[in-house]
């Protein structure tokens, strides 16, 4: 099998425009979550969420596309015959919204096929590629798919571009459920009362190793090994036994040939609701056993980026790899008693080059991926 | 050349209903969409059909039907099944059904069990309960308009050893009123079950394969779209 790399990555997220001030941010403890102003949130679970400073809808146009021209700033160039596969389960959702309260819109923005378009023509790529919608797992799995075909030899440049918002349309629906954090959420805490909403975008660039160092491109990082699964047992809510994720984490195991001792460290999904991170504790827990690796979770710093959130993780890991430190897990107070040693609220060293990242979501879908410690 | 045995194949168009073993045409004529009901698409009670958007029922429906025309239906241990669905407008309708209910009171009356379908992966998951299926499931969202961008993916992800057997095909309703002109689309689902190796107990239709300039070709013809490449597996099987 070819050896996969990522050699460019960006992010934006609440916490800045780039996945240097994400890194700083979180480094840091900072959170961006904080009162929503883009709509009234009165007759919501909670009034708060991560968000980016100027999304405005100029022209009557959705918020995504100044969020893309954000992602998009400064990135590649790319390698010739870069192929597409982006990651969004809502896309312009505001484009409907606004199209159903009678606002200027341009309702050619409503289809994902119309995102597609606009991605592949603001980065240069003449094919739009696919989108993949697998609710919170969708950026993981567009990795993990970008991943197997340059393993595989049928590419070797695929650009992956995961990008979600927040939106009232979302943002309903989660309080509908009582999924919503009435304050803000608290990844992996005893008392986590819920999730909080946030948006965002990621850039990744995967080549085949040997083309990356042919070119001169750097290496941040190696896609190591991957995975996917479907818990079939519920769909807005896991399976208690972690069966689709221990599935999902063994695969990529298994594709990474290494064993699960290897594993230094994980960027959890950590969505801080009770049953999500349960699950996830228990699928560590099962795989890991007693061993205290660094659990993280970014959510109490940028939200729940939905279709974005794993490829954002993912662009973050190779930070933490770089560093070789986990960060805090912000919101964290109390850890829940099968987090103990492994969740922090202050930065944990990496002892290995192995760091596992993991997604979940509605669906039933888990997904996790395996990076390696580049060479850059 | 990547390849996989076609081993079912079930749809729901405004042609009807039905799956390759029980005879009959798959076509998608510009007629309304079927109403299903439970008992149309599995003979015990199901208590979650009822609740499902029409755009999940579709879904389901189709995958039901390509999932019994191979044998697979019945189980008693999750089995790792793949499914991959290729959608152009998603769950759009469920979506403006369920921002009406967004409207009302600001949000008050927002209504959860809608909102569980504004996934266009959403029947996916009612699919891996259904029937047991662990295997990674996925919705596509692609720019081409024949169908087939599943089917390459499904090709693919056998090829790669990503997965053994893999259930692809299309899901759309019509386009919503609010939204029409948007897309060019046939309403309906169709799917179809591919395989790395025969399948126990059940007959092939033949071969599905991915050229590497990405034409699909069904028994080393080329396929123009996939009412073409099911039209010919009927077809072939009704002759032999």
């Amino acid at each position: 099998m070819i050896e996969v790399c990522i050699s460019q990555a960006q992010a934006v997220t609440g916490l800045g425009p780039d996945l240097e001030s994400l890194w700083q941010g979180v480094l840091a403890g900072r959170s961006a979550i904080r009162p929503l102003t883009r709509f009234a949130t009165g007759r919501y679970l909670s009034g708060n969420a991560s968000w980016i400073e100027g999304l405005e809808p100029v022209g009557g146009r959705s918020r995504i596309n100044p969020l893309l021209a954000q992602l998009a700033e400064g990135f590649g160039p790319l390698p010739d015959g870069c192929s597409l596969i982006t990651a969004s389960t809502k896309g312009s959702v505001d484009a409907m919204e606004r199209l159903q309260a009678g606002l200027e819109c341009d309702p050619t923005e409503i289809p994902i096929a119309g995102l597609l378009h606009r991605i592949a023509t603001r980065f240069g790529i003449d094919n739009p590629g696919i989108n993949i919608n697998a609710a919170c797992a969708s950026s993981t799995i567009a990795v993990a798919r970008g991943a197997s075909l340059i393993a595989a030899g049928k590419a070797d440049a695929v650009l992956v571009v995961c990008l979600d918002l927040v939106s009232e349309f979302v943002f309903s629906g989660f309080s509908a459920l009582q999924a919503l954090s009435p304050g803000v959420c608290r990844p992996f805490d005893r008392h986590r009362d819920g999730l909080t909403l946030g948006e965002g975008a990621a850039a990744l660039l995967l080549m085949s190793r040997e083309r990356a160092a042919r070119e001169g491109r750097p290496e941040l990082g190696i896609v190591a090994g991957w995975g996917a699964a479907n818990d079939a047992t519920h769909i807005t809510a896991p399976a208690r036994d972690a069966c689709g994720l221990i599935q999902s984490v063994r695969q990529a195991l298994v594709r990474a040939g290494i064993e699960p001792g290897q594993i230094a460290a994980v960027s959890a999904h950590g969505t801080a609701t009770p049953y999500n991170d349960q699950m996830e504790l228990t699928a560590f827990r099962a795989l890991f056993g007693e061993c205290n690796l660094p659990v993280h979770s970014v959510k109490g710093s940028i939200g729940h980026t939905l279709g974005a959130a794993g490829g954002i993780e993912i662009a973050l890991g190779l930070r933490c790899l770089e560093a070789g430190i986990m960060p805090p897990t912000v919101g964290l107070q109390e850890p829940e008693e099968a987090g103990v040693g492994l969740v922090s609220a202050s930065p944990q060293p990496i002892r290995g080059s192995y760091l596992l990242s993991t997604n979940s979501g509605f669906g039933g879908v888990n997904a996790a991926l395996i990076l390696r410690r580049g060479a850059l | 050349m990547m390849e996989a045995y076609l081993s079912g194949i079930g749809w729901v168009t405004g042609g009807g209903f039905g799956w390759g073993s029980q005879g009959g045409d798959c076509s998608f004529p510009e007629l309304p969409l079927p109403a299903l009901s439970r008992k149309d698409v599995f003979p015990e009670p199901n208590q979650r059909f009822g609740r499902m958007s029409d755009y999940a029922k579709l879904g389901l429906a189709a995958l039901a039907f390509a999932l019994r025309d191979a044998g697979l239906e019945g189980w008693s241990v999750k089995r790792s099944i793949g499914v991959v669905a290729s959608t152009r407008l998603g769950c759009l309708a469920t979506d403006l059904e369920y921002h009406r209910t967004v409207q009302l009171q600001g949000g008050g009356l927002a209504s959860p069990n809608l909102f569980a379908y504004t996934l266009a992966n959403c029947f996916l998951g009612d699919a891996a309960i259904q029937f047991g299926l662990t295997g990674s499931s996925v919705a596509l969202n692609e720019t081409g308009e024949d169908g087939l961008g599943s089917l390459r993916v499904a090709l693919e992800e056998i090829a790669l050893g990503e997965a053994e057997t893999m259930l692809a095909g299309v899901c759309d309703l019509p386009v919503p009123e609010a939204c029409a002109g948007l897309v060019a689309l046939k309403p309906g689902a169709a799917f179809l079950v591919l395989s790395q190796a025969p399948l126990a107990g059940c007959s092939e239709y033949g071969k599905v394969a991915l050229a590497d300039g990405g034409s699909v070709l069904f028994n080393g013809s080329p396929c123009g779209d996939l009412e073409g490449l099911i039209k010919s597996a009927l077809a072939g099987r009704r002759a032999g």
